[in-house]
């Protein structure tokens, strides 16, 4: 009996510690715990010369200390700290043609942001988007996710792309009282997102700046003709033009008088929004968004639809858009969304391999 | 005396100090020796019941905090980490980059202009039927398509004649194209309402895909002939999604290579098993047992191998599912398969599909005669 006892006694003492110090040897958290503390602001610049290839130029955007607070989302504050502070890196040789076209000191640069949550279809997506974002010159993505961490498919994907961009990640917060698991109903999707990469705008750009750019809200399932990108770069404050499956139509437009000035709009869903326009619709100059640091996506109490006028009505008068696409009579951009995969086969436990990315 | 003795503590006290002592070394607590030496001078009773205590709570003390720290390890394991990225240390990784920088900049001056002409061809067949995403799905197929050298795109039309959309859309797009149409019996259409699995589509715009690619092949002469030689062949619905690095794969195809498709088949992904080098089996969740369970979108076929065998053709009364099969069993057999992507382990295509457009407020409108303008394109 006592022989027993003392193997049960040695047992129990040892196992833990066995386990413990085998798993730690497998996994390289060691180093992930000790980042934790200490973020980097870091950026980095390359300049290729030849002009073949582009102009590398990749942010990694992370604040240390991030104490301010103010309307933004409250969270968002140490989120901006990252685990991963890899220097840049440089275009690979292969594919050198996908490259996008050389960086232009006289275009102005157009700062895309895209908000984007993990779903089985998440990397399809970027991955047509990033096809599309390589043909347009001195184009900035700017890329945040839905999500507590960078993950690593976008992080990634982001960088075999050769795109120039930037990478934040915001979380809307979750709804725990209904499941745990949905996010918050009252903040629309992608709202804290978008404010994250407008304040990152504002804090990075000042108005004193020369460098000329234009915002534009992208979502990561729309379609986006390249002749648009051109559109949008002579915006001076704010430009608009027809989406095409929105609204339950063929396309909503503004409506444009003779004078060239908007002065209505053509939908069916209530077309007495101060903006009945879609996010995919306009695009307003950044001199316009650092000029008025105040304007915000609203979280809260929005109507449906009434998103893109809770920023517009901040930043500019009916009177103040400009009509872009022939004077609105022209589809440049589609709101095409992507049926969400069926996914029956796999059952309970999966029956793929879970390591594999798609 | 103890009937709840389970712990180690009470064996320390009715067995030897030998074990204890092991105990201690293997342990490593020092204060145990010198309390246990502290004790032995007490009375027997006495060091029975103090011995108790003292051990037995530092005991379960102890088993508490190790397991604690054991969950708390866990836990922080149940995350993700990219691992690679630490592996290398900053200066490594330094000179890593200046390595790389020379190297490009030596392959810009060796490099020959962005449209490589010696590479294989790679011809993409698509068939299209016009609905309202056409227009933005084969544009966002073009963007694609752009960053591919050597890329030929024969687009079929499902209509009796060319549309206007499709003619404009390919005219501008900068692609080298050619334009086909073929409509396909009534019969064989599915209606509206029916479900998409029905009938299967496409068969014969792809038939017709094949048929202008063997008329060319008898036509070609000399350098061209040659070029046809080493030319892939690859069947691309309007909807799926591309990534550039799977052309790059499939451009050097001897007979049928293969690769893993992303969404397919109820599953995340499907994919060929390969073992040695060879493909074994397919790994998918739905009728395993055709003779090719791969999707449309999973394989690449050499033009040399469809030039070769004419009877070679899409059955378009094939069952669900077997329109691949139906192809490739007068081709070629599994053990000829090439695998690629990485020995068929990494997804490059997804078969994404869009969702078709509500169109409710449009259909009201039109009834009343207020439909947005039908001039304007969509």
């Amino acid at each position: 009996m006592p022989k027993r006892r003392d193997i049960l006694a040695i047992v129990l003492i040892v196992l833990p510690w066995t386990l413990l110090i085998t798993v730690w040897h497998q996994s390289a958290i060691a180093p992930l715990l000790a980042i934790r503390k200490v973020c980097h602001h870091l950026v980095k610049e390359i300049l290729i010369i030849p002009e073949r290839l582009t102009i590398h130029r990749q942010r990694l955007a992370d604040d240390g200390t991030e104490t301010r607070h103010d309307t933004g989302p409250a969270t968002d504050s140490k989120e901006y700290c990252s685990q991963d502070k890899d220097i840049v890196e440089v275009v690979r040789t292969e594919y050198v043609y996908t490259r996008p076209p050389p960086w232009s000191d006289v275009l102005s640069t157009i700062h895309v942001i895209t908000p984007t949550y993990s779903r089985p279809v998440q990397k399809a997506e970027l991955t047509r988007l990033a096809n599309t974002f390589l043909h347009v010159p001195n184009l900035h993505w700017i890329l945040v996710e839905d999500s507590q961490r960078r993950t690593p498919l976008v992080t990634r994907l982001l960088r075999e792309t050769g795109l120039n961009y930037t990478h934040l990640n915001v979380e809307t917060p979750r709804n725990y009282k209904l499941r745990g698991d949905t996010r918050d109903p009252r903040i629309p999707r992608g709202t804290m997102q978008r404010n994250l990469a407008l304040r990152w705008l504002r804090e990075t750009f000042n108005s004193n700046s020369s460098q000329a750019g234009i915002v534009y809200f992208a979502d990561d399932d729309n379609t986006y003709s390249l002749e648009l990108f051109e559109e949008m770069r002579s915006t001076r404050k704010v430009s608009v033009w027809p989406v095409a499956f929105v609204g339950g139509l063929r396309y909503e437009s503004p409506k444009v008088n003779a004078a060239g000035k908007v002065y209505g709009w053509k939908t069916v869903f209530d077309p007495h929004r101060p903006f009945a326009i879609d996010m995919a619709g306009f695009a307003i100059n950044l001199r316009l968004i650092l000029f008025k640091p105040q304007a915000y996506f609203k979280l809260r109490g929005v109507k449906g639809g009434y998103q893109e006028s809770s920023l517009l009505r901040e930043l500019v008068t009916l009177n103040d858009l400009e009509p872009k696409a022939a004077n609105c009579t022209k589809i440049l951009v589609w709101h095409t969304r992507t049926e969400k995969p069926v996914l029956v086969n796999e059952g309970k436990k999966g029956f793929t391999d879970p390591n594999v990315e798609i | 005396m103890n009937g709840v003795a389970v712990h180690s503590a009470l064996v320390c006290t009715e067995t030897h100090n030998a074990i204890c002592n092991i105990h201690n070394e293997a342990t490593g607590k020092d204060l145990l020796i010198s309390a246990l030496n502290l004790y032995t001078s007490l009375t027997h009773q006495q060091v029975i019941m103090r011995m108790r205590l003292k051990l037995k709570t530092v005991f379960v003390l102890y088993f508490m905090v190790s397991l604690l720290g054991l969950i708390y390890a866990l836990m922080q394991l149940g995350q993700r980490c990219d691992c690679r990225d630490h592996a290398k240390s900053k200066d490594q990784q330094i000179s890593q980059l200046r390595g790389e920088l020379q190297k490009l900049q030596e392959h810009i001056k060796t490099s020959q202009l962005s449209k490589k002409t010696d590479v294989p061809r790679i011809y993409v067949i698509t068939p299209t039927y016009a609905r309202l995403v056409q227009k933005a799905e084969l544009t966002r197929l073009s963007h694609t398509f752009l960053h591919v050298p050597q890329l030929h795109w024969i687009v079929v039309e499902d209509a009796p004649q060319p549309t206007p959309l499709v003619t404009d859309f390919l005219a501008a797009s900068g692609l080298t194209y050619t334009h086909l149409y073929k409509l396909t019996p009534k019969d064989r259409k599915l209606q509206e309402g029916d479900p998409s699995w029905l009938k299967p589509r496409g068969a014969e715009q792809r038939n017709e895909g094949l048929h202008w690619l063997r008329e060319m092949g008898a036509a070609a002469k000399g350098k061209e002939a040659a070029a046809l030689e080493e030319a892939v062949v690859y069947f691309a619905d309007d909807d799926n999604t591309y990534s550039l690095q799977l052309f790059e794969e499939m451009r050097y195809t001897y007979r049928v290579s293969v690769w893993p498709v992303g969404l397919v088949g109820g599953m995340k992904f499907e994919r060929p098993v390969v073992e040695d080098g060879k493909v074994v089996r397919f790994h998918t969740g739905w009728r395993p047992n055709r003779p090719f369970p791969i999707d449309m979108a999973g394989f690449a076929v050499s033009l040399r191998l469809i030039l070769t065998n004419p009877q070679a053709r899409f059955d378009g009364d094939a069952q669900m599912g077997f329109l691949e099969s139906s192809f490739l069993q007068h081709l070629v057999t599994m053990d000829d398969l090439e695998p690629k992507a990485d020995l068929c382990t990494k997804v490059l295509v997804w078969h994404t599909r869009t969702e078709k457009p509500k169109m409710k407020r449009e259909d009201a409108l039109q009834k009343q005669g207020l439909g947005s303008d039908p001039d304007v394109e969509v």
